[in-house]
């Protein structure tokens, strides 16, 4: 850094860090949130849901950038790692979750985190425990300056496709049937079988959608950061659970709000404290918010049982 | 399966239900006259899992809660002994009720807002915390940072200083007694009772008049405090401690080896245990399992969840 | 002083009223009943009553003692005990040790009494002991003891949940539609059964069922609500004239009350 930059200014530019950072807390959130909402499943796995998608883009990224360079051949590569991700949260929901559905929560918990350690311990294999670095040969600096602040083209694109897909996924929750369909089991599941309503295609299609969400988060990662590595899953699954809780758990807009506040804060309390306290910090957030209030900020409360 | 259970009721007839327990404790005794230190440390690394299993047993377990973070307990235990010891030059058997104490408080701050809440919550909770106390012991110059504490001073017991493994497994194979026999009066007792009540049914527990929240406390109050116990004497064996010895992993593991084992049933956890702690040591030469082991796990505990909920050992038939 | 009295007691919740105004009493040594058809908001009431729901407003006065804001756990040990609809036992434990979870109550023991093993200790893990045998064999199933509550037929696992209930020592038992799933017989059972307990015990006893046939020949007092409000009140044969219960609950076939 050549230019010396006001307080205000580095903390502005925090700021905008921190809605990058944010909008993939509240991608993953997303996935945790309408899981939890539908069949109040803590999905310990969803974190390395996130890091498949990172490495799925990676990998296709590498076989495709020589025929499509740039945006082009990212987006055919995130989209991919959608794809492929949705399958996978899809055959865990279908093949660990779904015959444990009327077993203790515990149960499911712990399936949970099996699904968790087989994802986690393959990728380790496949990887042999090394990071991968993504070069996407794109200009990393180039960007607008506003006053002392930069935004790089790179985190605008992020920005607007997260900001995108965010709206797309509300109307979709909001108008259609099947967005109905989520909304009303996790209700009451029993009185939508009565209805008619198929419960498990539909929570099979809350996987597909929030496993396909965190698979973005990942491509997304990786195109920001260019690196990739086995266990970037584990904090960010715990922070967007951090994120989805501090929202109020099984609300969407919750969860978006969660992660971009968590995001924020983030940032702006590592430019205040040391940066090796960051973690300490939202963790330490996810204890008093579950002291303060533990429904969330947009969370209704379940009915007031003593 | 079938002829599993079959072997297991043989071994729990009413003769062999002393008769098993002490005769293992008979050969464990016997067994550092005829082994070398290196399978007297494997040994001891099994009974050092089962203290841990037995301490987790006992909240999720006993109580049905999940505790994602047990790591921390014992880290806390094994700190604060090393910390009086190292800063404060304590005497090694006056910082366990140190370490008690601390394990209480640290219990009751993150399980008194918790425990009230879905009891899910305390799963991401209790792993929140864990990482918080890593990366505290990670940054802070107390705890020797990175580097972690080193040359923890060997205590003495009855004017014997405690140096050789020998006499650390000895140690252990008392506390392994200890905490089976602790283990086994709690769930014997009104207060066991009442935990299982609330691991089965937390509505029903309440219409018998069971205050679910404080019982809920109470057992991850116990747990926190046999884990503690178990961290102040790694401590003090291993003479050197490390952020890296309390990640997720080891986490993982002490759960894994109460869910494999049969949650709540005491030598179900103790077998699971032993089976964790041994199982690397078989195979840490062969190349391809040794790393995949923890996937063979994962997907061991998806299937035993599916199939066989009540994990390994066979149900109880008697109350 | 009626043992308990209920005064305007509502239940709210997200918008929809559950219970409205609704005042009853209970008189020490009755059986009474609540009736309506099914949503009609008995079993909002009853959850009212015994603590596992809040009570948007109103009284409830259990010896002349307010109920409002108490834990369930509490009301038990004021004395108040509840059977569950669909019979909740603990499934993976014994039948003795369900009926011994009915002990905890009125028992004091905790986790250094179980750890040292007192003399007290012991003495009262044998009063619970002997007494959870002896309902067992009072409900029929002491044979049955030691058998994992799941495994029982539903008929036995009713009859594990009643000595449960008694092992508390109730002054109040609270039956949530204890007839559901009986046949006619083991209904005509149920009703001996229920004045049994009565007799034996001394228990007052409430239930809520949706079963005229049940409840007119078990209960010397009925109140009828219907929409969350009480419409009558009063013997079997008084509330089986009134023609506000005739059209609300009567008119329709009994199959069809009876149902869902």
């Amino acid at each position: 850094m050549v230019f010396a930059l006001s307080k205000w200014e580095v903390l502005l530019q925090q700021g905008v860090n921190g809605l990058i950072l944010g909008s993939f807390y509240a991608l993953v959130a997303l996935g945790y949130s309408m899981v939890y909402g539908i069949i109040k499943l803590l999905n310990f796995a969803h974190g390395d849901i996130y890091m498949t998608g990172a490495f799925v883009c990676l990998s296709v990224f590498g076989v495709l950038s020589g025929v499509l360079p740039g945006w082009a051949g990212i987006a055919c590569s995130i989209v991919a790692a959608m794809i492929f991700s949705a399958v996978l949260g899809w055959l865990a929901q279908r093949f660990a979750y779904r015959p444990l559905l009327g077993a203790p929560r515990l149960s499911l918990l712990i399936t949970a985190i099996g699904v968790s350690l087989v994802i986690y311990n393959t990728v380790m294999a496949i990887t042999n425990s090394q990071p991968l670095f993504f070069t996407s040969g794109l200009d990393n600096a180039a960007g607008i300056k506003i006053g002392g602040i930069t935004v790089t083209y790179i985190q605008l694109i992020l920005l607007s496709v997260a900001a995108c897909v965010m709206i797309g996924l509300t109307l979709f929750i909001g108008s259609t049937r099947t967005g109905k369909a989520m909304r009303a089991i996790a209700l009451d599941q029993d009185t939508c079988r009565l209805m008619g309503i198929n419960v498990n295609k539909v929570i099979g299609l809350t996987f597909l959608l929030g496993s396909a969400l965190a698979a973005l988060a990942g491509g997304l990662a990786c195109v920001y950061y260019g690196n990739v590595q086995y266990n970037m899953g584990y904090t960010i699954g715990i922070k967007a659970f951090t994120a989805a809780v501090i929202g109020g758990i099984g609300s969407i807009p919750g969860a978006m709000l969660g992660g971009l506040l968590l995001g924020l804060l983030e940032a702006v309390g590592t430019q205040l404290l040391d940066s090796s306290w960051k973690d300490v910090f939202a963790f330490g957030l996810l204890i008093l918010i579950l002291i303060l209030r533990p429904n969330g900020l947009l969370g209704k409360s379940e009915i007031e049982r003593m | 399966m079938k002829l599993l259970d079959k072997a297991f009721r043989l071994l729990g007839s009413k003769g062999a239900r002393y008769g098993v327990p002490a005769a293992l404790l008979l050969a464990m005794t016997a067994l550092p006259f005829f082994l070398d230190d290196y399978a007297l440390h494997v040994l001891w690394n099994a009974m050092f899992y089962a203290l841990l299993a037995l301490g987790l047993n006992v909240i999720v377990g006993y109580c049905g809660l999940c505790d994602l973070g047990y790591a921390a307990k014992f880290a806390i235990g094994a700190y604060t002994t090393g910390i009086l010891m190292k800063s404060f030059g304590w005497n090694f058997w006056l910082t366990l009720p140190m370490s008690i104490l601390v394990a209480v408080i640290t219990a009751v701050i993150i399980g008194a807002p918790t425990l009230k809440l879905r009891s899910d919550y305390l799963a991401i909770v209790t792993l929140g915390f864990a990482e918080i106390v890593r990366i505290t012991a990670r940054n802070l110059p107390i705890t020797g940072s990175a580097s972690g504490l080193n040359a923890i001073a060997r205590p003495s017991l009855f004017g014997l200083r405690l140096t050789k493994i020998s006499h650390w497994y000895y140690v252990f194979l008392v506390l392994v007694v200890i905490f089976v026999f602790i283990s086994n009066r709690l769930r014997h007792s009104r207060f066991g009772r009442a935990l299982a009540y609330i691991r089965e049914d937390e509505d029903a527990a309440q219409a018998m008049g069971v205050d679910t929240t404080r019982y809920k406390l109470y057992a991850y109050m116990i747990g926190a405090v046999l884990g503690g116990v178990t961290g102040s004497f790694f401590a003090v064996t291993m003479t050197s401690i490390s952020p890296g010895s309390f990640d997720f992993t080891q986490s993982a593991n002490i759960l894994l080896a109460v869910i494999l084992g049969g949650m709540g049933k005491i030598p179900g956890v103790i077998a699971g245990a032993a089976f964790f702690a041994i199982f690397p040591e078989i195979f840490r030469d062969v190349p391809i399992v040794g790393n995949m082991r923890m996937l063979f796990f994962g997907l061991l505990l998806i299937v035993v969840m599916i199939t066989r909920p009540q994990g390994f050992w066979p149900e109880r038939k008697r109350g | 002083m009626a043992l308990m009295q209920i005064t305007d007691l509502t239940m709210r919740f997200s918008g929809i009223v559950a219970v409205e105004r609704l005042t009853f009493d209970i008189e020490e040594g009755s059986i009474t009943s609540l009736i309506g058809p099914n949503g009609a908001g008995k079993t909002s009431a009853f959850n009212c009553m015994t603590g596992f729901y809040k009570a948007s407003s109103g009284e409830i006065l259990f010896d002349g003692k307010s109920l409002i804001g108490l834990k369930p756990y509490k009301i038990t040990r004021l004395g108040i005990v509840r059977t569950f609809q669909n019979v909740r036992l603990f499934k993976n434990l014994t039948v003795l040790e369900n009926v011994m979870s009915g002990a905890h109550s009125v028992t004091r023991q905790s986790v250094f009494g179980a750890l040292l093993r007192t003399p007290a200790q012991r003495r009262e893990e044998r009063g619970i002991r002997e007494n959870a045998e002896y309902l067992l064999d009072y409900v029929g199933i002491l044979n049955k003891k030691d058998e994992l509550a799941k495994n029982l037929s539903y008929g036995d696992q009713r009859r594990a949940e009643w000595a449960r209930a008694l092992a508390a020592k109730p002054r109040l038992l609270l039956l949530d539609e204890p007839a559901a799933g009986l046949n006619r017989e083991e209904k005509d059972r149920l009703i001996e059964l229920i004045h049994k307990f009565r007799a034996d015990f001394g228990v007052t006893v409430f239930l809520i069922d949706h079963d005229m046939d049940l409840v007119m020949k078990v209960s010397e007092k009925v109140i009828v609500i219907n929409f969350g409000t009480k419409i009558a009140e009063g013997t079997p044969a008084q509330v089986q004239s009134d023609p506000l219960v005739v059209e609300a609950y009567l008119g329709v076939s009994e199959e069809e009350g009876g149902a869902l």
